[in-house]
């Protein structure tokens, strides 16, 4: 498999693709993803993970560390992909893509932002009877828009992601999440995971972060067979499971 | 026994690797601990297995056959229940005590290897055999004790007990070798010894040793010196299935199947 690059050349890892198309719920799933697919962690059917080994041998990043040593004992599956995300490794990690400008910090939009936009609509109506507040309308409303309408994406953010494709399971999580579905495949079966276990997790639509750059469409037809569903044979990217066949279906940003 | 012949290899399901159990390739036939399954709400792991064709066979940790007190036939009810909830052709306790006067032990305990203990274990599973609804298997326990005054060898004592209750047995092969190496057990005596053309099936599990003692804690790896017990026990007979047993420190799939294959190439090794 051909790991995805930023705009500069950098290899983006698929955890840091997760977080850019869907933020940090969607980059600790991609990380419990990646543990899966080393066959460090384990599921069971009625949602507890655990780690195969008390050691950590095998993880390839910080949150990756941060979910086996907090997996002693088995932890319910949407409570791993819960405190990744909340951890400080995940911080540390928005950081690192902030610094590479490939994202910016989230502008929640305020509960209160109907005040703004009245205040601005009065402003507008304001230069009826002086004109000269048009301007002052004008520049609130712009600089209301950038403070709370702003993406978290950068446009380098959305370059990185733009060729990104569900060459294998680990990507398919990053880019669809474990609930997602590629072709009439949920992801989780990927994995091997029944619908139970998957469905702890809230569905999250991933067009907000990433305005449909990435695509699921790389994805071959082995991946979204039943053949891959449990194998290894998606794991490493292999050929049965990359390619650009068009059977996956689900590409794009729609969402979901 | 109908239906128990070549059961092949299996692995005792736990909910923990309900999943691996379920996706790994050359699981023939899986035990459960029937103490932990409520009738009529079984796993649905386990339901699956059974659509799929895998027998399941409930294994008993609860009965204490060899207590003097009489043996609980709430708990022979429950064990009869589960076999019949999974249409099992037999189930299995050990040849042990788990409670005396009111108390538990926690662990298997070896009976002491007397005629009087003898007679008591005799009673019991007869009594148990009558409220059951399939043959019941009984299986050579770990034991780090040997009680004083004992009459009989292991093996005579299974010998004797086959014999006056026509009960199954389940032979431990890594029991067999934590006795060979923690009270002197000799493991070819052994099975001279025992009536193998009783044998029901084999667990082999692994285990580690901890200063002089060796624990058999099913959480570690099988040792080879285990397949070789094992492998003695093929080349006097072809035991009907064998199967691994795990109850904790679970290990990777690949692991899991390498255990399982190592098993399967000792007793293909026997059957030419
Ligand atoms: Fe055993």
């Amino acid at each position: 498999m051909a790991a995805p690059t930023t705009a500069r050349g950098t290899r983006l890892p698929p955890e840091q693709i997760g977080y850019l198309v869907a933020g940090p719920g969607r980059a600790a799933e991609t990380a419990l993803a990646r543990l899966l697919d080393a066959d460090l962690v384990r599921v069971s059917r009625d949602g507890l993970v655990s780690a195969v080994h008390q050691t950590e041998l095998g993880v390839s990043t910080a949150v990756e560390t941060f979910i086996l040593v907090n997996l002693r004992r088995a932890v319910r599956f949407d409570a791993v992909v819960r405190n990744a995300a909340k951890s400080a490794e995940m911080r540390t990690l928005h950081q690192q893509l902030r610094a590479r400008r490939l994202t910016r910090d989230p502008r929640p939009r305020l509960a209160a932002w109907w005040v703004f936009l009245a205040f601005g609509v009065l402003l507008s109506l304001l230069a009826f009877l002086e004109p000269w507040t048009l301007f002052g309308a004008v520049a609130f409303l712009g600089v209301a828009y950038w403070t709370f309408g702003a993406k978290p994406l950068t446009r380098a953010g959305r370059a990185a992601l733009k060729d990104v494709t569900a060459s294998d399971r680990v990507l398919t999580v990053a880019l669809e999440g474990f609930r997602g579905r590629i072709g009439n495949q949920s992801v989780g079966e990927l994995f091997g995971l029944p619908q139970s276990v998957v469905k702890m997790l809230p569905r999250k639509k991933r067009k907000a972060r990433n305005g449909g750059a990435a695509s699921a469409a790389g994805c071959g037809s082995g991946c979204g067979s039943s053949s891959c569903g449990s194998s290894s044979s998606c794991s490493s990217g292999s050929s049965s499971c990359s390619g650009g066949g068009s059977s996956c279906g689900g590409g794009g940003g729609g969402g979901d | 026994m109908a239906g128990i012949k070549d059961l092949g290899v299996g692995i005792g399901w736990r909910s923990e690797i309900d999943l691996t159990v379920e996706r790994l390739p050359g699981v023939d036939f899986v035990e459960v601990v029937a103490e932990n399954l409520h009738i009529g709400h079984l796993p649905e792991s386990v339901t699956l297995l059974l659509e799929r064709g895998v027998p399941v066979l409930p294994h008993a940790v609860s009965l204490s056959l060899g207590s003097a007190d009489q043996v609980d036939l709430h708990r022979v009810e429950h064990l009869g229940a589960v076999a019949e909830a999974v249409g099992a052709p037999m189930v299995s306790d050990h040849v042990c005590f788990v409670r005396a006067g009111g108390l538990d032990s926690g662990h298997l305990m070896p009976v002491p290897r007397t005629r009087d203990a003898l007679d008591v274990l005799v009673a019991n599973v007869k009594l148990a055999q009558r409220n059951l609804p399939v043959p019941l298997a009984l299986e050579n326990v770990a034991a780090l004790l040997e009680w004083p005054d004992g009459e009989l060898s292991e093996g005579q004592f299974l010998a004797e007990l086959v014999e006056r209750t026509d009960c199954w047995l389940l032979v431990d092969v890594a029991n067999l070798y934590a006795n060979a190496r923690n009270i002197g057990t000799d493991p070819e005596r052994f099975l001279d010894e025992i009536p193998l053309e009783r044998l029901a099936y084999v667990h082999v599990a692994g285990g580690e040793q901890n200063g002089d003692i060796y624990h058999d804690t099913h959480a570690h790896a099988v040792l080879p010196e285990v397949l070789e017990v094992l492998d003695e026990l093929c080349s006097r007979v072809a035991p009907p299935g064998v199967l691994l047993e795990r109850d904790d420190n679970y290990p990777s799939d690949t692991e899991i199947a390498g255990e399982l294959a190592a098993i399967r190439a000792v007793v293909n090794k026997h059957r030419g």
